[in-house]
């Protein structure tokens, strides 16, 4: 009888590109919003990075390590503290990029959302392995409090689209802010966040999900 | 399907679910237009997120990225007609450099049961095949996920955590994943089983110490049930205790 180990695979992307077969759509697009050109600009950018690289471009792969690089290294930082460990995930998940750039489809979404989807799933991937159990239950308790986007060093850096996801951000609820940047910016799943809150944990999920709404308008993203 | 599933949309999208949960929702999104789109939308929303966390990255990421590309072969693209679509959270090369250890590691727990894997391992001549080995065996798991007849069960296990079967009778196989079991010392290790006829017989045991991970089951001829049981490391040839037992209809 035989077995088969798939200690790696996980139960998302295997139902995600499952569903995408099943269900034949018509094409789809991210689009970045209209009030802010300069991202525009930033995303076609990494768009047609990507598709050089896919295409086997090394060229085109430094250039877009440029551009998305500080983001995903940014983002492991952020959410795993330890700059040893976000510098790990941060080479996993751009060479990660290089790779499998030959399987990017614009019709799907941009470059952008593509890339930094994978860095912040492997980002929480590796937290949430290093702080099992106790430890991690600790961690949740040690950062109530915190609210991981307010960064003074980073506002005075901040360029246009920064600042739009800022104010974007403030046009939310605290509750939906709170609850939306620790499940990101801290990779907490919603049941550490409402623990964290100290709020039920069915007003929790609502929140992320109608702050996000919120989010997506205010920022205009939209399938079309 | 209950209607509150939906509302785990916004979690799922923010990637603050656990992998139960997770593989839930993904089923969900499988037979739900309105989930799938809006979860498309909210992804594309949270990874603006990460537009507010620019840092800049020691000089030497960008060598040792670049170093690591250039000796890095590129994923094969799919095909337009190829059943595995790609996804913005496909993430093939997560499982190359482990999939070796995996293998070796399940080849040596798994004992008769792993012979598969050994034979596999020989057929397999590089780190890429063995890499294109473990996408194959992703396909599987994918068409058992899609399958029309496909049925999720999930069941607390004794002592923490969450066992979810997704089986499906047509394509005789299921896949089992195991989430957040509490955390075995090194030298035990959690096993699954087959039930026919009220007996048991070994599917595959996890790595020692190991506490979740997901499996593929083929052949589900005459199984009545799927169970986890917590062994000596390397697995037993009869269960010595039942955590989990989760029946498949
Ligand atoms: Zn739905």
């Amino acid at each position: 009888m035989g077995q088969h180990w798939r200690g790696e695979v996980d139960g998302d992307q295997v139902a995600w590109s499952g569903r995408l077969s099943a269900v034949p759509s018509g094409p789809q697009r991210v689009l970045a919003g209209g009030p802010a050109p300069a991202d525009q600009q930033a995303g076609d950018l990494a768009d047609e990075l990507l598709q050089a690289v896919g295409r086997g471009d090394e060229q085109a792969f430094a250039r877009l390590y440029d551009v998305v690089a500080p983001r995903v290294y940014g983002l492991a930082r952020r959410i795993l503290r330890d700059p040893a460990h976000a510098e790990e995930v941060a080479q996993e998940v751009l060479v990660e990029v290089w790779r499998s750039a030959t399987r990017f489809n614009p019709a799907k979404g941009s470059a952008t959302s593509w890339i930094f989807t994978i860095a912040h799933r492997r980002a929480v991937d590796r937290a949430r392995s290093e702080q099992a159990g106790a430890a991690r239950a600790r961690r949740v308790a040690a950062g109530a409090g915190q609210t991981p986007y307010d960064d003074v060093v980073e506002q005075a850096t901040a360029n246009l689209e920064q600042q739009q996801v800022r104010r974007c951000l403030q046009g939310l609820t605290d509750l939906q802010r709170e609850a939306i940047t620790l499940a990101y910016y801290g990779g907490y799943t919603y049941r550490e966040v409402a623990e964290l809150l100290g709020t039920a944990l069915p007003t929790v999920k609502t929140r992320m999900r109608d702050g996000l709404i919120r989010m997506r308008d205010c920022l205009g993203v939209s399938l079309g | 399907m209950s209607t509150e599933i939906h509302a785990l949309a916004g979690a799922y999208a923010l990637d603050a679910v656990d992998d139960v949960e997770r593989m839930a929702f993904a089923r969900h999104l499988t037979g739900c237009e309105a989930c799938r789109l809006e979860v498309a939308e909210l992804r594309a929303t949270a990874a603006r997120l990460a537009d507010t966390t620019w840092t800049a990255a020691p000089p030497r990421l960008r060598e040792n990225v670049l170093r690591q590309a250039a000796r890095t072969r590129q994923a094969r693209p799919r095909s337009p007609g190829s059943p595995a679509g790609p996804a913005p959270s496909d993430r093939p090369g997560r499982w190359r450099g482990r999939v070796a250890a995996g293998i070796a590691a399940a080849a040596l727990a798994a004992g008769a049961a792993g012979a598969t894997f050994v034979v596999e391992e020989r057929r397999v001549g590089s780190q890429r095949q063995a890499a294109q080995s473990a996408l194959d065996q992703v396909s599987r798991i994918q068409s058992v996920m899609a399958a029309a007849d496909a049925k999720a069960r999930q069941i607390r296990v004794k002592g923490g955590g969450q066992v979810a079967v997704v089986y499906s009778r047509r394509t005789d196989a299921a896949v089992v994943m195991c989430a957040d079991l509490a955390r075995p010392s090194r030298d035990r290790a959690y096993q699954l089983w087959y039930v026919r006829d009220g007996q048991a017989t070994s599917a595959g045991v996890l790595a020692g110490g190991q506490n979740a991970g997901t499996m593929l089951l083929p052949g589900l001829h005459g199984v009545e049930a799927v169970a986890i049981s917590l062994e000596a490391a390397g697995g037993a040839d009869r269960p010595t205790s039942r955590l989990a037992t989760v029946p498949l209809a």
